[in-house]
């Protein structure tokens, strides 16, 4: 690759060029071919390279060079996003083009129970490389159905290395859309009743914040931060604003997000537009994980008939396509993914609801938070406080998996204990199964041992352990289950997705897992190491990483 | 005042600027913590990211970055501590885990290095990762990613700080390093080497090779003999530098914090330093060989040299040198002697050349390469506005809300200044690029109007047409400053936009939208450069300009005025000194009785009334007869005069030619004494840069040989032609000078050896030089601006069925004039080795052969063989070609006809024709 690389000033570049790649006629008409009609805006970065890897089944470097020049980007400005994504795949010019089919297989904490491993393993040696292109991912939001897969853009559960092969042998790369409620079924059943009420001003944002604040609804996505709070917020800095919806559920075992929008997509829409008019935000921009490409599917339809109908203005509800990047679910994260950045977290103070996307005040909420909103208001607070459990008001979807007979999304009373939620929800453990330890909140909240499973699951409940509650996704370990083999799955996790960007997590989560893997690791250094990622990463995926460690030496310590 | 925020820092009280960090405020209070990924310098913006400074909040669950974070009224911080100090620690073991030890890192005096000494630490507990592989590509700088922390200062270097945007953050978790364009090797990526990521990295991962080992990894050169303050020898922008010098030779340059360049370089003042340790220095005089005759079509290389000349003392030399030119004048007159002086000379060198020529000779027969470059300018210039010189500095972007660049391509020729355009457009200043050929900077532009060559005043009239015909004139302004309005608008009716679109082929409504922008802007900005001057229709080209800022207003304020763009680093004050044929010093004309009575009084001697002859004219006059001596100190005629056939038979038919250089040049191969001479970085001096800037250069080495300084030569054969010169140091000429140039008013040598920059005009001792002029009318004779209209002049040579390309010159990014110095840099030849004409691809298909072919190409004039370039910023039906090539110097082919007021010749169109050389090629 590098001509003469050992001599100390003998590289000449060749001079029948200007410096650096040449642009590639035939790669440009197409690139401005493909984007014919399509604004060349900055922050659509993310979405062009989407529609040339979706185009040639990869980033050829020769269009990205023309993306460049189309979009008036530099080459470097376009390469550090590109590269970012794990969803695009960069091939230079001495590099082969990936296979024409892709496989992922999720091989986050459920599915690694499942053996997801062994499945990688097995079928990358049975599939012919040249064809099939085997890749481990992160976290699909199966994590009922583990094993999860995707091939090309068409979700597979429970899969086996034999139904991997019969999926590449039946050729259906394309997702089976959900049984959903489309808009013309969401007007008959009343939908968008309530929006009408707050455009005509029956209903003021007063009011509902005044409901939104008695329901104690809080943000779902993880951090739980009140709702209606958070509005006054947003509200009590000066215009423009903007809110933004995050769809990038990408905590390891959540799949509730995934699980409403199939059903009901209106709901959460209807949800997102009250709060966008009690914000008076300028635009909504919902950015959806690419992992759920039937939820796009659905979405791009969805909003479409929306804008026909005349009940949204055209580019008022903005729809952006993740690609492939856990960080992004971290809000100022996917702020910058939607501004067609690199996913780094930024720095806090100023929080999003001052300086937000596109440097505005912004409300962002989980998809599911303003799911729950039109319920709230039409059937007052009353009837959400009331479904929780003493100090815990209203109800929360756990996402449950792991060693449970019934596993799914279970929509239970907050506050609600893991044993409870095992017994009343779950069918009790799998056969054969007893419980050891359980995860209560991802990858993130830590591992609790089964002493600590009577403990109410709700925010600010298990912080006293090390650990919270997150975005409520439950994975129940067995005592057929390795917990230092969980833990490691789970630092693999936060090394593959650390973005990089400071040092306590970058290297961090890298040196722990190589740390965790030595035979007798120094326990006293990675205790340290994980104080230091707590007390000095710029977000909560450093900070939370070494949850997990933590409780493997306090309460698993047999197994290291 | 109110918003100043009041906190507790380590326990004390303290009073901090809305805005300031407390890293800032920290330092102040005299602790710096530790950092990594902040730079505390200029346009440096903290990122935070390396965790290096953390601090603890009280109050906060996390510690915080103190570079990036401010403080907060009430606020309790503490720098200190085991917390924070053990979570300092555990980042610099993190980092120090994956980089090579101290010793065989690339640079063991790194900041890095520094820091984690200071903590104690020295190796890591942790494991070491993987290590990305070397890229040494570029010849200038090492790229050691294994000593790389990830902290993107040298993204925010390239980025933000130079705006080049080559540099990026890829990939991401552990593999974030920095990429070159898409992961490209550094030396075959579009960087520009302007090593700002270098002077910016923490650890050395970015390294000057130039201090490290045979295999650029580790550094070997640790310490330097001395570190010295001066300013770049190469283009107008006068960045000042620190020169760094071990055992004799220069081994690094970095940008110091001057006016024009706040810390930065580009690739020629950072890298191209090594020509003045080149072997082929002159280091003796030397006087031409008897038997070896004069021919025009000489081609000479610096080992002929004993072939031609023999070596002789600087005393024969000198009688000889000084005896020709004085047989000559005592034989004939002072008409018969000719000098070209330099611009990259010093103010003083400037003032005793033209001194020496004017009282030495009785002749105004001076000039130097301004008339090659902006004579036309100035012309329009001093006929406008009373002033040759900028109105306002090109920091003026700052302020600017439109900035219209025509004609001119600062990324490659004035770079540095090039980042405050660029960094005015990222800070919202709407850009105007105007230029037949394409140019990076475009990107940034919100027009880019790609013109037909030569069509300058089309264009410029029309939009002169549109804000006179659409009302957008400040009529009050022009009431108070501008004279000839009226025949401007009778004039200028005929040239409606829809009128000039198909002569200029940008759209009428184009057109009218930069008009529009130009006019409506609260403060608009003009820069030019050589694709306005070099025409036969220059100075009419910059009587356009200066029309659109007169009858808009947009001179004498801040963010607004005229910026000609100068070549080379003293080519402003060359001509202020009066390196030029019709003026003293200071644009004081040659026919004035008055003065020249006062230089007849100062200098003792009978002066020449007349004006003398510019270059190109004292080449046709040597050709017919008349010039027969010449003088040439640090010019190089020979590559830089248009149509060379005729430029070096006349160099070749003088009697008798002085050559002062440091190298062989081309010219020195016509030469009958070649006196060797000193080179910036040897010589005390003042240098005034593009923005009116005084600087000091200061002397880094020593000569090497018998070489000598310059203005020393010049004295030494003053003396020879019966002048009694008597100057004890360089500061005695600048007092001298001081003495004839009110514009040098307040600046004494003393300021400036205090301050190493001055701008002129200054108006006081003690306050700075106003930078931007003429808010109170102009220094005419009614204190107005003058509009000059102007009518449409096609260009001399337009292309036809024989010869029916467009055939445009200028230069390089690497390379300087005419490559003396630059093709003798290691690094700057490295990176554009060889004689290139840059062909449209769909023009190289059409001829059918291919990029990288030989080509020769042709005008009516001469023949050139050279490489071909297939580049898309060269439009269809164009050539470009850098004239620093000796090897296929583009001059053969350029067209002398001049512009009739600059009398400066049309290097910028000239119809030619391109032919592949297939003969090799052939099976």
């Amino acid at each position: 690759m590098t001509p003469q690389a050992g001599q100390k000033k003998g590289f000449r570049r060749n001079s029948a060029f200007p410096k650096g790649r040449p642009l590639d006629e035939t790669a440009y008409s197409e690139v401005v071919g493909l984007l014919d009609g399509k604004s060349l805006a900055k922050d659509l970065l993310i979405e062009h390279l989407h529609i040339l890897q979706d185009e040639f089944g990869c980033l050829h470097a020769r269009h990205l060079r023309a993306l460049g020049e189309h979009m008036r980007l530099s080459q470097a400005e376009v390469y550090e996003v590109a590269s970012f994504y794990h969803h695009f795949d960069i091939v230079k010019e001495a590099d082969a083009a990936p296979a024409p089919v892709t496989i992922r297989i999720c091989d986050s904490i459920s599915c690694s129970l499942r053996g997801a491993d062994t499945i990688i393993e097995a079928t990358k040696n049975a599939v012919d490389p040249a064809k099939v292109r085997i890749v481990h991912a992160p976290c699909m939001g199966a994590c009922d159905h583990a094993p999860a897969a995707q091939i090309g853009k068409r979700p597979l559960f429970k899969v086996t290395e034999k139904s991997l092969l019969d999926a590449v042998e039946t050729g259906n790369l394309k997702p089976d859309l959900p049984d959903y409620i489309n808009l013309e079924s969401y007007l008959e059943e009343g939908g968008y009743a309530l929006l009408k009420k707050i455009s005509d001003g029956t209903l003021t944002a007063d009011q509902i914040i005044e409901t939104l604040s008695q329901s104690g609804l809080r943000g779902l996505g993880g951090a739980g931060f009140p709702a209606g709070k958070k509005w006054t917020f947003v509200r009590s800095y000066d215009g423009p604003r903007m809110m933004t919806i995050n769809g990038d559920e990408g905590e390891p075992g959540t799949f509730k997000d995934r699980y409403y929008l199939g059903k009901d997509p209106h709901r959460m829409i209807e949800g997102a537009l009250i709060a966008a008019r009690a914000v008076e935000a300028e635009a909504v921009y919902l950015y959806m994980r690419d992992e759920y490409p039937e939820l796009l599917e659905i979405l791009a339809t969805e909003i479409k008939s929306l804008e026909k109908s005349g009940i949204i203005p055209a580019d008022y509800f903005i729809l952006r396509r993740g690609a492939g990047a856990y960080i992004c679910g971290e809000e100022s994260a996917m702020i910058e993914s939607i501004e067609g950045k690199r996913g780094l977290p930024r720095h806090r103070p100023p929080y999003i609801a001052q300086v937000g996307l596109f440097g505005r005040p912004t409300l962002n909420h989980n998809v599911e938070t303003v799911y729950w909103l039109r319920d709230i208001l039409e059937k007052g607070a009353e009837w959400f406080t009331s479904q929780g459990q003493k100090n815990h008001p209203g109800f929360r979807s756990y996402s449950v998996s792991g060693r449970v007979k019934s596993p799914g999304v279970k929509l239970a009373p907050a506050g609600i204990t893991l044993n409870e939620l095992v017994s009343q929800y779950c069918n009790g453990m799998e056969d054969g199964h007893s419980l050891k330890g359980y995860l209560p909140g991802g990858a993130s909240g830590g591992i609790l041992p089964a002493s600590l499973a009577d403990e109410p699951l709700d925010f600010g409940t298990l912080e006293k352990h090390g650990s919270f509650v997150g975005s409520h996704a439950v994975v129940v370990l067995s005592d057929k289950d390795n917990i230092k083999d969980a833990v490691l799955n789970l630092m693999r996790f936060f090394e593959d997705e650390s973005c990089g960007q400071c040092t306590p997590c970058r290297a961090g989560t890298e040196k722990m897992v190589q740390l965790l893997q030595s035979d007798n690791p120094d326990l006293d250094l990675v205790t340290e190491l994980g104080d230091v990622m707590r007390d000095a990463s710029i977000c909560g995926l450093g900070q939370a990483a070494p949850n997990p460690v933590s409780h493997l030496f306090k309460y698993f310590r047999e197994e290291l | 005042m109110s918003d100043q925020i009041s906190f507790t820092l380590d326990n004390k009280t303290v009073t901090a600027e809305p805005g300031e960090t407390i890293w800032q405020i920290a330092k102040r209070c005299g602790t710096t913590i530790p950092h990594l990924c902040h730079k505390d310098e200029k346009d440096y913006r903290p990122d935070g990211n390396c965790r290096a400074c953390m601090v603890q909040i009280d109050g906060e669950r996390i510690l915080a970055a103190s570079c990036i974070r401010t403080p907060t009224n009430g606020m309790k911080v503490t720098t200190d501590g085991e917390r924070v100090e053990k979570s300092r620690a555990m980042v610099f073991e993190l980092l120090t885990a994956d980089m090579p030890a101290r010793e065989e890192s690339p640079d063991s005096g790194a900041d890095f290095w520094l820091w984690a000494e200071s903590m104690g630490i020295s190796s890591s507990r942790l494991p070491k990762g993987e290590a990305p592989c070397q890229d040494i590509t570029n010849p200038a700088i090492a790229v050691n990613l294994d000593a790389c922390i990830s902290c993107g200062l040298c993204v925010r270097a390239c980025r933000e700080v130079q705006v080049n945007d080559v540099i990026g953050m890829g990939g991401r978790g552990t593999f974030s390093y920095p990429v070159f364009d898409l992961h490209d090797d550094m030396g075959n990526s579009t960087c520009v080497t302007c090593g700002e990521c270098v002077q910016a990295c923490p650890t050395g991962a970015l390294f000057e090779k130039s201090l490290m080992d045979d295999t650029s990894t580790t550094r070997i050169i640790k310490e330097v003999d001395k570190v010295v303050d001066s300013v770049c020898p190469y283009c107008g922008v006068g960045c000042l530098t620190k020169v760094s010098v071990k055992d004799d030779r220069i081994v690094q340059i970095d940008g110091r914090d001057g006016p024009a360049n706040e810390n930065r370089l580009c690739v020629k003042g950072r890298f191209g330093y090594d020509y003045a340790m080149n072997p082929e220095r002159l280091i003796k005089p030397l006087i031409r060989r008897d038997d070896a005759p004069k021919s025009a079509d000489a081609y000479l290389s610096h080992s002929d040299i004993k072939d031609v000349f023999r070596e002789a003392t600087w005393e024969e030399a000198l009688d000889k040198a000084a005896g020709g030119l004085k047989t000559i004048h005592d034989r004939e007159s002072g008409r018969s002697i000719a000098g070209f002086g330099s611009a990259k000379g010093s103010n003083e060198e400037a003032y005793l050349f033209q001194k020496f020529i004017r009282q030495g000779f009785g002749t105004n027969n001076v000039d130097h390469c301004t008339r090659l470059c902006h004579a036309s300018s100035v012309a329009a210039l001093l006929e406008g506005i009373g002033s040759g010189a900028v109105t306002a500095p090109f920091m003026a972007a700052d302020d600017a809300d439109c900035m219209i660049i025509i004609g001119a391509r600062p990324a490659q020729n004035h770079p540095v200044a090039a980042t405050y355009i660029k960094r005015a457009v990222k800070n919202g200043t709407k850009l105007v690029i105007i230029d037949p050929r394409r140019q990076e900077l475009m990107r940034h532009a919100d027009y880019s109007l790609q013109f037909k060559s030569g069509t300058d005043v089309a264009l410029l009239n029309a939009m002169i047409n549109t804000i006179i015909s659409e009302g957008l004139t400040n009529d009050a302004y022009i009431a108070k400053n501008v004279e000839g309005f009226e025949a401007l608008k009778t004039e200028i009716s005929a040239f409606t936009p829809e009128e000039m679109a198909p002569i200029c082929g940008i759209d009428a409504q184009t057109i009218r939208e930069v008009a529009r922008l130009y006019a409506n802007s609260k403060n608009s900005i003009i820069y030019w450069g050589m694709g306005i001057s070099q025409h036969v229709h220059g100075t009419d080209n910059a009587r356009a300009l200066i029309a659109l800022a007169l009858i808009t207003g947009q001179i004498g304020r801040p963010g607004t005025g005229l910026h000609p763009l100068r070549g080379q680093n003293n080519v402003q004050g060359a001509s202020d000194a009066g390196l030029i044929p019709m003026f003293y010093p200071d644009y004081q004309s040659v026919g004035d009785i008055e003065i020249r009575e006062g230089y007849e009084k100062s200098w003792d001697k009978s002066l020449n009334p007349e004006k003398g002859l510019t270059v190109v004219e004292i080449i046709d006059d040597i050709l017919a007869g008349g010039i027969k001596g010449m003088y040439v100190m640090g010019e190089n005629p020979a590559m830089s005069d248009p149509d060379q056939n005729h430029a070096r038979a006349a160099l070749a038919k003088l009697e008798h030619l002085v050559v002062q250089d440091i190298f062989f040049t081309e010219t020195a191969w016509h030469a009958d004494v070649i006196l060797p001479a000193s080179v910036h970085a040897e010589k005390l001096g003042t240098y005034s840069n593009t923005n009116r800037q005084v600087q000091i250069g200061r002397p880094a080495l020593a000569p090497p040989g018998e070489a000598r300084q310059d203005w020393k030569i010049i004295v030494d054969l003053a003396n020879r032609v019966g002048l009694d010169w008597q100057y004890a140091d360089v500061p005695d000429v600048y007092a001298e000078m001081c003495t004839h140039m009110a514009s040098l008013n307040n600046i004494p040598w003393e300021r400036l050896e205090q301050d190493g920059t001055v701008t002129y005009p200054a108006k006081s001792l003690d306050k700075p030089g106003s930078e931007i002029l003429f808010g109170e009318g102009f220094p005419t004779s009614n204190g107005k601006g003058r509009i000059v209209p102007t009518q449409l002049i096609p260009s001399d040579e337009l292309p036809d069925d024989e010869y029916p390309f467009i055939l445009t010159t200028g230069r390089l990014l690497e390379h300087w004039h005419t490559g003396a110095m630059t093709r003798r840099s290691e690094v700057l030849d490295a990176i554009e080795p060889e004689a290139t004409v840059g062909v449209h691809p769909a023009d190289i298909d059409r001829l059918g052969f291919s990029a990288g072919d030989m080509v020769s190409v042709e005008t009516r004039r001469g023949v050139i063989s050279l490489k071909s370039r297939a580049d898309r910023s060269v439009t269809k039906g164009m050539l470009f070609i850098p004239f620093c090539f000796t090897e296929a110097p583009a001059n053969f082919l350029t067209n002398p006809k001049l512009d009739p007021y600059g009398k400066i010749p049309e290097f910028k169109v000239a119809a030619a024709r391109i032919r592949p050389q297939i003969a090799d090629a052939a099976e």
